[in-house]
């Protein structure tokens, strides 16, 4: 029983952290681990212009489709 | 006597699949349960997944697990991120996953479930999974170069040319017909123009929670926004049910296209995040919910389907649109089968989030399986419903005629039994006007999800808030399509203005932005107009020339792929992309042949042409039609122009193909390879992309 409650409970978790993955709403956090962005080869940009600058690249070329 | 049981269930996938395929391609008679129809395409599909993408994976392409992928290479946390093969495998589909797939299968529905069912289940099997699969392995090895990048670089620089203008045309041609899709689902409509409406309010006031009061946080806002939108679904009946509210709502196809060519405009020279992207967040919410119920509704009513297996329409006199089964089923089913527009997915976001080259399978082969499955599910929506109320929905007043009782007769006639009354009932329980005359696919697909639906939860009393909110579904994602392929089809048109004058090339530079959005937006803004005003219902000119645009584009793929597969020595396999690109080749030809030049003026455009100027010449035209009878003509002239220059453009590039594989074969120029050198990955074999400690 406890077992079950522990696979149900770490498929609940894994299913959260894949639905704000794939909706772009852990994405900032995704930046801040990245080893592009630890580098510090480019200056670190806040919240709110990384989420306008991911949105300029992501519209500017096919995304969705027909 | 593991392996001996995992033949054994094989074995039995398999044959319980062609029992499926038997049962719908041979039954006769009493109308056959929808069950039999997933049965067969997801035993297809699993066992195609199974063997002909592990085929393709290990022997044609040779995938490399040890070979470090683009986001490896160059993870920056921005367009390089290693993402797990499930989240990708969600980003991948809901970027291909357009209205191709509802709108194809249910026009193609006139030609009954057969012919359009078995092409979406092979066509996806041998065509348009290896397409995306593939073109996605050749984008991974070229750190994630662009489909005009890569014909440049592996087939010429004219090849290159070639398949950027055929992603313009193709896009031109495609934000008018959608747009035209959503016109004829909203005409006469108060309840659905006032939803749809209301979903630009809402992507505003989420544009700007998400800008500045918690940037980024896609998911809380978008769990509102989805609330408001559903809201406003409800609310539409309200609106619909007042006299004075009902009457601002009602609005004619002409007014409808004004608006959305406004709409579009509007979102390409708006900022990205105010208008557009939230709205995208919405559409994405509402897109997955809806298709996942929608396969639930269907296994769980187990409608039966009504449509017999071939109609007579299959001899091309159709009324949803003209033109024999071949090659117009092909053309018309598009993207539920292969679309030429999911290489441009396959070789722009994905490659450069993708942890391992054998993730490609599963993401580009198992993604466009999905995206058929949507396709077959649309079929047996819109089979679902009686032949009569189908054809009545879908055919334009030119040919059943323009009232109720006369229509009827019209459809009675051909063999499918249909009473006037039934369609005023239909329309009154769904809430609607008129259901005559609403071609395009969106409403019948409405109808029929409205009935699954229905059927799952709430009976006939909530008919009329399924049909709305599946309507609304459609044209949230239909408009996002629009609004998305509008701002990539403005920087197209930079980017080739630039060539000529640098200043107009600055994306950022506001009197470009402006004159760049409205370039775009009057090229497919013409069309839409055109189809709205045509006698014929538009779709019967736009729809087949969307079709041979987008599986022109999809033969640009495969000349990309075939000629990829060549340099790197696996002639012996070539026939996994050559055959289904010749294939392509011969529809699109024998399509665009008759478009231009058939006999009948519902399929040729020129003969459409000739005849009008002829009542013209004849003086059976009133004097003041005259002006708009020279304007359909001109329209027609343009059709037939614009399907001459994309089928020059394919005949270009074939020639250009074969000569560039004739000097690699025959050893006269040597076959270079531009891919990305290897580079042995250092992540360990089980990561899984997610970072340590999430776990």
């Amino acid at each position: 029983m406890r077992k079950t409650a522990r696979t149900t409970l770490r498929f609940l978790r894994r299913f959260w952290r894949g639905l704000r993955e794939w909706c772009g709403d852990a994405a900032y956090e995704r930046y801040l681990r990245s080893p592009g962005t630890r580098s510090g080869s480019r200056p670190m940009l806040s919240a709110e212009k990384f989420y306008v600058e991911q949105l300029n690249s992501r519209y500017s070329r096919p995304n969705r489709c027909c | 006597m593991k392996r001996i049981l995992s033949i054994a269930v094989w074995i039995a996938i398999a044959a319980l699949g062609a029992g499926a395929l038997g049962s719908i391609a041979l039954h006769r008679g009493e109308p056959l349960n929808a069950t039999w129809f997933v049965v067969a395409a997801v035993c297809c599909y699993l066992v195609t997944y199974r063997l002909y993408s592990a085929f393709v994976a290990a022997k044609v392409l040779a995938l490399d697990d040890t070979r470090a992928t683009p986001c490896e290479r160059h993870d920056d946390g921005r367009d390089f991120v290693p993402t797990n093969k499930w989240v990708l495998f969600g980003h991948h589909f809901a970027a291909i996953a357009g209205p191709g797939p509802l709108v194809g299968p249910t026009l193609a529905a006139q030609f009954g479930y057969l012919p359009g069912t078995l092409w979406l289940i092979a066509g996806a099997a041998f065509a348009g999974c290896v397409q995306d699969f593939v073109i996605l392995f050749c984008s991974i090895r070229r750190d994630g170069k662009s489909l005009g990048q890569m014909a440049r670089e592996e087939v010429s620089e004219r090849g290159g040319f070639i398949a950027q203008l055929a992603v313009l045309a193709i896009m031109t041609i495609l934000l008018a017909v959608v747009g035209l899709v959503v016109v004829n689902a909203l005409k006469s409509s108060p309840w659905a123009t006032f939803t749809l409406a209301m979903t630009i309010p809402i992507a505003l006031l989420l544009g700007l929670y998400l800008r500045f009061v918690r940037p980024g946080r896609v998911l809380e806002a978008s769990v509102m926004g989805v609330a408001l939108v559903l809201f406003v679904v409800v609310a539409g009946q309200w609106v619909a049910d007042s006299a004075s509210w009902s009457r601002v709502f009602t609005l004619s196809g002409v007014t409808l296209a004004f608006a959305i060519i406004v709409f579009g405009f509007a979102a390409s020279a708006l900022p990205v995040w105010l208008l557009l992207a939230p709205r995208d967040y919405l559409s994405a919410f509402i897109k997955a919910g809806a298709i996942f119920s929608l396969a639930a509704g269907i296994l769980f009513v187990r409608p039966h389907v009504l449509m017999p297996p071939l109609t007579r329409f299959i001899d091309g006199a159709g009324p949803v649109f003209a033109g024999k089964i071949f090659p117009f089923c092909f053309i018309t089913i598009a993207c539920g089968a292969i679309s030429g527009f999911h290489s441009l997915i396959s070789s722009g976001t994905t490659p450069k989030m993708i942890l391992r080259e054998s993730h490609a399978r599963f993401i580009g082969y198992g993604a466009m399986l999905l995206e058929s499955f949507v396709g077959v599910m649309a079929m047996v929506a819109a089979c679902a419903m009686p032949p009569g109320v189908y054809f009545a929905i879908n055919s334009p007043t030119s040919i059943v005629g323009g009232t109720g009782d006369a229509a009827a007769a019209t459809i009675s006639g051909w063999g499918y039994p249909l009473q006037g009354q039934t369609m005023t009932d239909l329309a009154h329980k769904v809430g609607e006007l008129t259901l005559w005359n609403r071609a395009g696919g969106a409403p019948s697909l409405a109808v029929g999800m409205s009935q699954i639906f229905s059927g799952t939860i709430g009976g006939e009393r909530l008919l009329s808030i399924w049909y709305h909110f599946a309507i609304m579904f459609e044209a949230l994602f239909i408009l996002t399509v629009l609004d998305a392929g509008t701002r990539v089809g403005r920087f197209m048109v930079q980017d080739l203005g630039g060539r000529v004058w640098k200043p107009f090339g600055r994306t950022g530079w506001m009197p470009g932005v402006l004159l760049s959005s409205a370039i775009i937006v009057g090229m497919w803004g013409h069309f839409l107009y055109q189809g709205v005003v045509d006698p014929l219902g538009g779709i019967n000119s736009l729809w087949p020339l969307f079709g041979i645009a987008n599986q022109l584009l999809a033969a640009v793929a495969l000349v990309v792929a075939t000629t990829i597969l060549m340099k790197m020595g696996r002639l012996r396999w070539i026939w996994v992309t050559l055959l289904p690109m010749a294939w392509l080749v011969i529809i699109t030809m024998t399509a665009s042949y008759q478009k231009i030049f058939d006999g009948n003026p519902r399929i040729g455009f020129l003969s459409y042409a000739k005849v009008l100027a002829a009542q013209i010449a004849a003086g059976k035209i009133p004097a003041d039609k005259i002006a708009e009878m020279q304007r359909l003509i001109f329209n027609q002239r343009l059709d037939a122009a614009v399907t001459g220059v994309l089928a020059a453009m394919i005949l270009v590039l074939i020639v250009e193909a074969l000569v560039h594989w004739y000097a690699i074969l025959s050893h006269r120029k040597e076959s270079v390879l531009h891919e990305s050198p290897y580079i042995v990955t250092r992540w360990a074999a089980d990561f899984s992309g997610v970072a340590h400690g999430d776990d």
